[in-house]
């Protein structure tokens, strides 16, 4: 990639920005002039400034949006599901970002913005470095992971859930330099679904491989991933595909989250147009491989953008089926916060167009501590010391950044 | 219009599709019930769910109060509400189908299939209905070709309908077909 002065400038500085992954590129967003920190009092009024963004549309319309994200625990209260008293860092249950200047890298760099002297905007302080004070720590040891897993188990007997993510951190004492780290991770890990956040007190890197929400206009498409397979010297995309299609137990976890999410997308979708675009297939990562399905439908009329978020948020393949029940068994057996996890990190813009992701694969850094959450599921025939071996896998790549 | 009650399950949407292919459908939460609407419904159906009939005593008044009265169908958790009312024990099975795909069969006992045509079919339950199970009216008109789990019943005379499979799942074959012989029955 070229090297452009001005980004070298806006990476050595300490001044906030997001970065986000597109198809043939990053885009990357800066000069805030709006920061709203969300909460369960504001989040209606957040929903209100989308709508005027539609009304007032500038001519600066390629910095007309929001962009930012749901925390877990705001997706679930808008949902009307209660998250009891957790272990948390008091991070905000969600931020969103108005930017005036945008900068697209692609094989050439275009930086347009609506304010005139953007180029000499910055401070004189000095971005972090990354410095390590602890190792790596997880939070539920694998006896303990057992626990869980039988009781969720029991719950799977019992046809309270039919599948359910066990969520498990890993975390040590530390500060970041989450540019140098993001892109370190984009040459071996860029994931459809990539993001970075550098804000003062808090960042965010990200690999996040699933899209929850891409509309345009009025048609929707999720692409649900359920199924993970370790790479190794013997595997290839072939083999990786004949695995999961031949695997009864993959299959199985792999259909619930089709059905689940044809249900989520016909909340919102005209009678009759959810369709699977795409069924069951396999893409490749540095260290595993994910089963994929694309869902496509038309939006109905006059929906608004918080129907849409409440139909399809929390995602429904990193939570696990059927939705509110699963939701309330996890919320009472976590001890801890989930944060940003699970959370949903995008943009909302001035056509009210909207792209989504599902928060995982994930490093916070926020008050000298860096987290990175994993989870896998619960069916029926999966066994609990595999599911603690898969969340390493889904670690890995992020831990090694350190 | 068909009433839709929903035990907030992740599945109820397709199925609002599927049957509004037919007539209008309004739905509504198993605890949120609009009981003028559901008075003026032609068909009546208990969306598949969570948990066991004992769990839904909502469900079971509303059956109670229209059985005879409008047709009413029901779908997994649904098939199971309308057995435990009709004296049915729902309990659990050793192997669990969540996402399974089955081939099922139409017994002799059916009205409105043909006997012996087969069916490919998803499935989402881990418990069944407790078998033998007697009943003059409420008959099971399809298995499980595997494993011989009641798939279906049919109640002629009340217009009472129930699956344990998932009719608007992607992995059932003819669900359009399945739903239509319900409609016009």
């Amino acid at each position: 990639m070229k090297k452009d002065p001005y980004l070298e400038k806006l990476y050595h500085s300490k001044k906030p920005f997001i970065i986000y992954k597109v198809k043939n590129g990053y885009d990357l967003f800066t000069d805030f002039s709006e920061k709203i920190i969300l909460h369960n009092k504001n989040i209606d009024n957040f929903f209100k400034k989308i709508r005027k963004l539609k009304k007032f549309r500038s001519s600066n319309k390629f910095c007309s949006m929001y962009i930012g994200f749901f925390g877990y625990q705001l997706l679930c209260n808008l949902i009307h599901v209660k998250v009891p008293k957790q272990k948390n860092s008091h991070f905000p249950m969600g931020i969103f970002y108005k930017p005036e200047t945008v900068i697209k890298i692609r094989k050439n760099i275009t930086i347009r913005s609506s304010l005139k002297n953007f180029r000499n905007l910055f401070e004189n302080k000095i971005f972090n470095q990354t410095r390590i004070l602890s190792p790596f720590k997880i939070n539920i040891d694998i006896n303990r992971y057992k626990n869980i897993f039988n009781q969720f188990s029991k719950n799977l007997r019992k046809g309270k859930t039919y599948q359910i993510k066990i969520c498990t951190k890993y975390k040590n004492k530390s500060t970041i330099d989450p540019v140098s780290m993001f892109w370190k991770l984009m040459k071996t890990n860029a994931s459809p679904e990539s993001f970075m956040i550098r804000d003062n007190n808090y960042c965010i890197v990200s690999c996040s491989p699933e899209t929850l929400i891409e509309k345009k206009g009025k048609f929707i498409t999720t692409k649900p991933i359920a199924g993970t397979l370790r790479k190794t010297k013997n595997t290839n995309i072939r083999k990786a595909y004949s695995f999961f299609k031949n695997n009864i137990k993959e299959t199985k976890e792999h259909n619930m989250i089709v059905d689940m999410e044809r249900s989520d997308l016909s909340k919102i979708c005209k009678y009759n147009t959810v369709k699977i675009s795409k069924l069951k297939y396999v893409e490749e990562y540095r260290h595993l491989y994910h089963y994929v399905s694309a869902i496509k439908g038309e939006l109905k009329k006059n929906l608004t953008t918080k129907d849409i978020i409440t139909a399809m948020m929390p995602g429904g393949s990193v939570i696990g089926c059927p939705k509110i029940s699963t939701l309330n068994l996890l919320n009472r057996q976590e001890k801890e916060s989930r944060n940003i996890y699970t959370g949903a990190f995008g943009y909302i813009n001035s056509e009210l167009d909207m792209r989504f992701n599902n928060i995982i694969r994930t490093i916070i850094n926020f008050k000298g501590s860096s987290e990175i959450a994993v989870a896998s599921g619960v069916v029926i025939d999966s066994t609990a010391k595999k599911e603690f071996n898969e969340n390493y896998i889904k670690a890995k790549s992020l831990i090694n950044l350190f | 219009m068909i009433y839709l009650i929903d035990h907030q399950d992740s599945f109820t949407f397709n199925l609002e599709h599927l049957l509004s292919n037919y007539d209008d459908v309004f739905v509504s939460n198993y605890f949120e019930i609009d009981n003028i609407k559901i008075a003026h419904s032609n068909l009546i159906v208990f969306s598949s769910g969570p948990g066991t009939p004992e769990n839904y005593p909502q469900t079971s008044r509303i059956y109670k109060k229209f059985k005879g009265k409008k047709k009413i169908l029901g779908i997994c958790l649904g098939f199971q509400q309308i057995l435990y009312n009709e004296k049915g024990r729902i309990i659990r099975q050793n192997k669990i189908y969540h996402g399974h795909q089955s081939k099922i069969k139409v017994l002799k006992s059916s009205v409105l299939f043909k006997p012996n045509q087969s069916f490919k079919v998803g499935r989402y339950h881990s418990l069944k209905l407790k078998e033998p199970y007697y009943s003059k009216e409420t008959l099971i008109t399809m298995r499980c070709m595997e494993t011989r789990v009641a798939m279906a019943i049919e109640n002629k005379k009340d217009k009472i309908y129930g699956f344990q499979f998932h009719p608007e799942s992607f992995l059932t074959e003819n669900g359009k077909y399945i739903i239509q012989k319900i409609l016009s029955a």
